[in-house]
């Protein structure tokens, strides 16, 4: 796959519909004259601590080692930490003939519950995890309850894609003293109606009969088949203000059909009348091609890791850490200030793709016991720059602030060259790690041209970045590195970053979503691995995929 | 005389937003690369990619321990004749010495600029250094004698220890050392 055959600024939606498949062995015996009649309830636990059905098995006559074989359906997302609990209950024999949807759980006898993460079980190899099953909010084991086996699989959609390549045929021209400079937008509609885009093509200039290259979709962005698609055709004005030159609707059945038999499918455009007016233009579909790919979960449960390394400003514009308006404050009461909020947000979820927890850590534009103002130091003050757990590096941000003097300015050159350095030396060990560095800065870098340099340089590696800014400054400048406008960087030597590997979110950002502003910043996580790795045709590891 | 101690393979991926005398190129555009000045190889042309065309074609060279930079260099067959579009230089240290292992493929994009020095768009390449022909040279320790194009020319010893992978910062370069 040709990396830079990608519109730079391609949308993935990664939500992977899983199927959960439940073993039991050696359960609790509670009826006098038979085994026990199981079946389990799989709740999801919510950020409040309530717990909401997910789905339920079949129940099993008379047996304590049963294996279901009704699965349950989760949605795994990877950016938020999905806990789950797996609930076993004895259906009472007078409630066997009832749909199992409308038991009242309240009327059966408790097996025993057990407790896990989603993030636990497909990073498995084979995506299957044993737990023990514990009393209700795991309470102590009176006795011996048994344990729970749940595995995890995707579903045909997570693999599929399609490869089609898009031409037109006498589109309109909107430009004044030259032809349409021609790009297709392709969308997919959503519950409520919405339309959400899922691609673009390149732009091509100065002309009414483009081809553009080929584009992948796989089906988690276009969800179905038949799910109705717009495609969108505009003409680019480097202003930003595209013109609409039509659309029409397709789904990508649709667009096989109009391949195989070489039909066109013509644009349509609203009038200012209210109706539709059918267009000269035609789309064509020249290539249509269906294939398996890869998923992100394929990789992970191979035994690709993420690995997260983590800096943080120490610069003087944070406030001093004794003052309460301090970001960097340390509120005795246990709220957590933003640098402990974003750690622990990206943490927690990076921290189970990670298989040894160790992570680097290191803080930037603070003068070190030493003397010395350094822009890449060790969080932890001693030679190790590895913590244990998000733990570690918690206990070792609140230890610096005890040893360390903000100072300035702010330069993220030195942080990003060191986790550009980690990344490229592991390369030469294995190629299944992926490196995460998150950093968290109250202020606008002073070093814009040498972190540039930095990250085109780092861009060809197996490294993302996601800076977040906390505090109120005005963090324009700092957009410039997320290239979401489409602008590649630059080096000062000429050379342009090759991915697009910076995500940059301001913490004051409003949301009302159930996702955090930080958390939606490991949106693009899973997408940014594929290309990386699909990109260079490095597979999973072929004995573990399932 | 000439020994070439290393070959590259650079695959010429493609290249975005060309144009000619203002406009937007239309077709016929193909890439020289050269690594040494007395040998070049060539793509063939692409001929209906316009402004952005792509060759995806890989192109073999050999490259002398001294070469600094790689010149890619894109050019259109016009009904007057190859004109230059515009070039990029590729610097060797962005394939070696750097922090990646010396076979590591590199995909790599740079500003293309015209003879008058103004941008004229990007080319995307990707690049990948072969392992030195075991016969041809000496292991990376010792002081090669009479190498390169000018017999007056030595390379000195480095003595870098290669092999010491596992260091993070404050520490060694690993890899073969290359006379920059």
């Amino acid at each position: 796959m040709n990396l830079f055959l990608l519109p730079y600024d391609v949308f993935i939606l990664l939500k992977y519909a899983l199927q959960l498949s439940l073993s039991a062995s050696n359960l609790l015996d509670r009826d006098i004259t038979s085994k026990s009649d199981p079946m389990v309830v799989l709740f999801a636990k919510k950020r409040d601590g309530k717990l909401e059905e997910v789905g339920r098995t079949e129940v099993i006559l008379n047996n304590l080692n049963p294996t279901w074989i009704q699965k349950i359906t989760i949605s795994y997302q990877f950016e938020v930490v999905q806990p789950l609990v797996f609930q076993i209950y004895d259906v009472d024999t007078s409630y066997h003939n009832k749909p199992v949807k409308s038991l009242k759980l309240e009327d059966q006898d408790f097996l025993g519950e057990a407790s896990c993460v989603l993030s636990e079980i497909v990073t498995r190899h084979n995506h299957t995890l044993t737990i023990q099953l514990q009393n209700r909010n795991g309470h102590g084991i009176l006795r011996k309850l048994g344990a729970l086996t749940v595995h995890a699989e995707e579903t045909i959609a997570s693999r599929t894609a399609v490869e089609i390549t898009l031409r037109c045929y006498q589109l309109a021209n909107k430009d004044l003293f030259s032809l349409s400079d021609p790009f297709l937008r392709i969308s997919r509609m959503v519950e409520g109606g919405g339309y959400v885009p899922i691609c673009k093509t390149e732009v091509v200039n100065n002309n009414l009969n483009p081809v553009w290259r080929p584009l992948c979709l796989s089906m988690q962005q276009f969800g179905s088949k038949e799910n109705p698609l717009v495609i969108e055709c505009f003409d680019f004005n480097s202003s930003g203000n595209h013109v609409l030159i039509g659309k029409l609707q397709k789904s990508v059945a649709d667009l096989e059909t109009l391949h195989r038999e070489k039909n066109g499918a013509n644009f349509v455009i609203q009038t200012s009348h209210g109706h539709e007016k059918v267009l000269k233009g035609q789309l064509f579909v020249d290539l249509f091609l269906e294939k398996e790919q890869y998923s992100f979960l394929d990789y992970v449960s191979s035994g690709f890791e993420l690995n997260f390394m983590v800096a943080v400003d120490f610069t003087a514009s944070n406030g001093n850490p004794r003052n309460p308006d301090s970001l960097h404050y340390i509120d005795p009461s246990g709220q957590l200030n933003s640098y402990q909020q974003a750690i622990m947000e990206v943490g927690q979820v990076i921290q189970f793709y990670d298989s040894d927890r160790r992570f680097p850590a290191w803080g930037f534009g603070g003068k070190t016991p030493a003397g010395t103002i350094s822009h890449c130091f060790n969080l932890n003050g001693s030679a190790s720059f590895e913590v244990e757990g998000v733990e570690g590096i918690m206990a070792a941000y609140a230890s610096a602030l005890h040893n360390i003097s903000l100072s300035g300015p702010t330069l993220f050159g030195p942080v990003i060259n060191t986790a550009a350095q980690i990344a490229g030396q592991s390369l030469s060990n294995n190629n299944s790690k992926y490196f995460v560095l998150l950093i968290i800065t109250d202020g606008v870098i002073t070093d814009m041209q040498e972190t540039k340099d930095a990250l085109v340089r780092a861009s060809d590696l197996p490294l993302s970045i996601l800076i977040v800014g906390v505090g109120g400054a005005d963090f324009t400048q700092m957009e410039i590195l997320d290239a979401d406008n489409g602008q590649r960087l630059q080096s000062s030597t000429g050379r342009m970053a090759t991915r697009d590997i910076v995500q940059f979110v301001p913490m004051r950002e409003v949301n009302s979503g159930q996702i955090s502003v930080v958390q939606a910043l490991l949106e693009e996580l899973p997408g940014q691995f594929l290309t990386y790795f699909r990109s260079r045709d490095i597979k999973p590891h072929a004995r573990h995929v399932c | 005389m000439d020994k070439q101690c290393r070959t590259v393979e650079v695959t010429v991926l493609s290249a975005e937003n060309l144009r000619l005398d203002r406009k937007s190129v239309k077709k016929n555009t193909y890439v020289v690369v050269r690594a040494d000045p007395l040998n070049s190889r060539s793509t063939t042309a692409d001929f209906e990619g316009g402004s952005s065309p792509s060759w995806n074609e890989k192109l073999t060279l050999d490259m002398p321990f001294q070469t600094r930079f790689i010149s890619l260099e894109v050019k259109c067959r016009t009904g007057s004749g190859d004109r230059v579009i515009g070039t990029a230089s590729l610097p060797v240290s962005d394939i070696l010495g750097d922090y990646t292992p010396e076979s590591h493929l590199h995909f790599l994009s740079y500003r293309l600029r015209d003879a008058r020095g103004g941008r004229n768009g990007i080319i995307n390449v990707s690049v990948r250094v072969k392992m030195p022909v075991e016969s041809v040279c000496p292991p990376a320790t010792k002081n090669p004698v009479g190498y390169g194009c000018s017999s007056s020319w030595q390379q000195p010893t480095l003595g870098v220890p290669v092999g010491h992978r596992k260091n993070y910062y404050g520490g060694v370069v690993t890899g073969v050392p290359v006379w920059i």
